[in-house]
């Protein structure tokens, strides 16, 4: 088992008056067979999710706290944490393919190799036939996946999500989900996401952090077992019908909102 | 952004009116972009024709301006027989040997500075002065130096074309540079890139259609600047031939001198417009 744990991590932007995350702790944990945690923070506008995602990924230096994989303190960023923004990052000057083996080109593997690679992965993602494609022809849904194919072409222990799908219309969000749910089994990755929709979050999450701003801080932690439940095999649409689902999202809405003004 | 990826509303239909438009945006019938290039070209017709008309009426002399036949026939002369001791083709590619010599010095130096100025604090403490001190003093204004320091020879002919080409290479260079996605470089930090890969795999491909703007800028630059560049101790070029015909009064040699530059220049333009579409085909996509 890999952690990737932050404990009290606070984070001070240069110029700002107040903190934008004061000390939160999460672990998410990779198992060596299976799949590890997957972790998803959700909250109100500024209440520093993007942020711990950032110190996660060693992007932000925590000012009070400390970031650790597998005990080694985060002092920058690394493959081993591979990031997939919300607007797909993608590179234009690069095919789909070159895209996806950008990590493998950077390490110095071999064309052919790189390549039967980016495909294998291509294909995981449901992009086989895309891979000749030039980025710009692609849409936002395939931009996404190729962006997740390449951050899987790094082999990372943890997958950091920043709003993922957040860009994407609603009826190929409902489809990136499943993707989602079937890389994070194929993967064997640990997933931490942030995101700012309740059911995606319900949908997905092992473990729902709650948080809310003033500075940023955990109000609720909610254990979920629904994605374990697809990949049981029940259908997700199924899962989202159930009762259990629909009072979970109510509950998971209350917490999110408490202490707002009305 | 390249202004040439830009075309008028590519699915608007003639008759379209979705009743939200302004006036100005109104998708207007082909007929009306068409003919902006009509007006242009009847534009240079009757420029062509008054330039005529002025010179067989001998409304004014010769010796100011010639006839656009004597001018041609000067071109078919001056291409087949030579101009102070060169063919027409042998000045121009005297000229633009320089010119291109000049733009790789500038491409080598430019684009260097350019990437300092756009990564590093320091560099941009180093080079933005410099550039902005080099950036609006006229060729001429420098020419001197550089023939005392460096001579009458080729290179300094090609130096003060370079000098001119640097800014805009530097400036767009550093613009291309500042202007790359901060998500593109954590993307490619976190996929394990060192320093030196993210410069080489993402910033400078990133602001290559920044570097090919500010290429075709400084073409524009060099160009304009050769006339000065050829003024002392050349036996050949362009802007030397015009400057001899000047001193003998053979006018007709100065108009075509200047047409020849001009039809250069804008073919320079546009086989670099085409270059831009094949190497970032990319620009004004994302």
């Amino acid at each position: 088992m890999t952690h990737l744990i932050l404990d009290k991590v606070s984070v001070h932007y240069d110029g700002q008056p107040a903190p934008a995350v004061e000390r939160v702790s999460l672990d998410i944990g990779k198992s060596d067979s299976g799949r590890g945690d997957f972790v998803v923070l959700v909250g109100r506008s500024g209440c520093g999710k993007t942020s711990l995602l950032n110190v996660a990924a060693g992007l932000v230096e925590p000012a009070g706290g400390l970031a650790t994989v597998d005990g080694r303190p985060i002092t920058g960023p690394g493959s081993d944490r591979a990031v997939v923004f919300q607007n797909d990052a993608l590179f234009p000057w690069l095919t789909a393919r070159e895209n996806v083996a950008f990590a493998l080109r950077l390490r110095g593997v071999s064309a052919d190799k790189r390549a039967r690679r980016a495909d294998e992965l291509l294909s995981l993602v449901k992009l086989g036939d895309a891979g000749d494609k030039r980025i710009w022809e692609l849409s936002g849904g395939m931009r996404q996946r190729v962006g997740l194919a390449r951050a899987l072409a790094a082999e990372p222990e943890f997958l950091l999500l920043d709003e993922p799908l957040g860009a994407l219309d609603a009826l190929t969000r409902e489809r990136m989900q499943t993707t989602l749910l079937d890389l994070w089994a194929a993967a064997q990755v640990g997933v931490l996401m942030v995101t700012h929709g309740i059911e995606e979050a319900l949908v997905l999450a092992t473990r729902i952090v709650v948080l809310a701003p003033g500075p940023g801080h955990v109000v609720r932690t909610f254990e979920t077992h629904f994605g374990r439940r697809y990949a049981a095999g029940e259908p997700i649409r199924a899962i989202k019908a159930d009762p259990a689902f629909v009072a979970a999202r109510a509950e998971l809405t209350d917490a999110i909102f408490e202490g707002e003004a009305a | 952004m390249s202004v040439s990826a830009y075309s008028e509303r590519p699915g608007a239909k003639a008759d379209e009116n979705d009743g939200f438009s302004v006036p100005w945006s109104r998708p207007r019938p082909k007929r009306a972009v068409v003919s902006a290039r009509l007006v242009s070209a009847i534009t240079i017709l009757v420029l062509l024709a008054a330039w005529t008309a002025a010179a067989s009426l001998q409304l004014v002399s010769p010796v100011f301006l010639p006839s656009p036949a004597a001018v041609w026939a000067k071109f078919v002369v001056v291409a087949r027989d030579g101009f102070v001791d060169a063919t027409l083709l042998q000045h121009t590619l005297a000229s633009l040997w320089r010119v291109f010599a000049a733009l790789i010095a500038a491409i080598l130096v430019g684009v260097p500075v350019g990437l300092a100025i756009g990564i590093s604090r320091i560099g941009r403490g180093v080079f933005d002065p410099l550039l902005e001190f080099l950036r609006p003093i006229p060729p001429l204004a420098y020419l001197p130096l550089i023939i005392i320091w460096f001579g009458i020879g080729e290179p300094s002919k090609i130096l003060v074309i370079a000098i001119a080409m640097l800014a805009p290479v530097a400036l767009s260079t550093a613009a291309g540079v500042r202007g790359v996605s901060r998500e593109r470089v954590d993307a490619a930090r976190s996929l394990g890139a060192t320093r030196a890969q993210v410069i080489r795999h993402v910033i400078l491909p990133s602001a290559l259609p920044s570097i090919l703007t500010g290429l075709r800028i400084a073409l524009g630059a060099g160009w304009s600047t050769l006339v000065a560049a050829e003024l002392v101790a050349a036996t050949r070029g362009l802007g030397f031939m015009i400057q001899s015909a000047a001193q003998f009064l053979v006018t007709d040699v100065v108009v075509m001198g200047i047409l020849v530059i001009a039809i250069i220049a804008f073919a320079l333009e546009f086989i670099i417009r085409r270059v831009e579409r094949v190497l970032v085909p990319w620009a004004g996509r994302e």
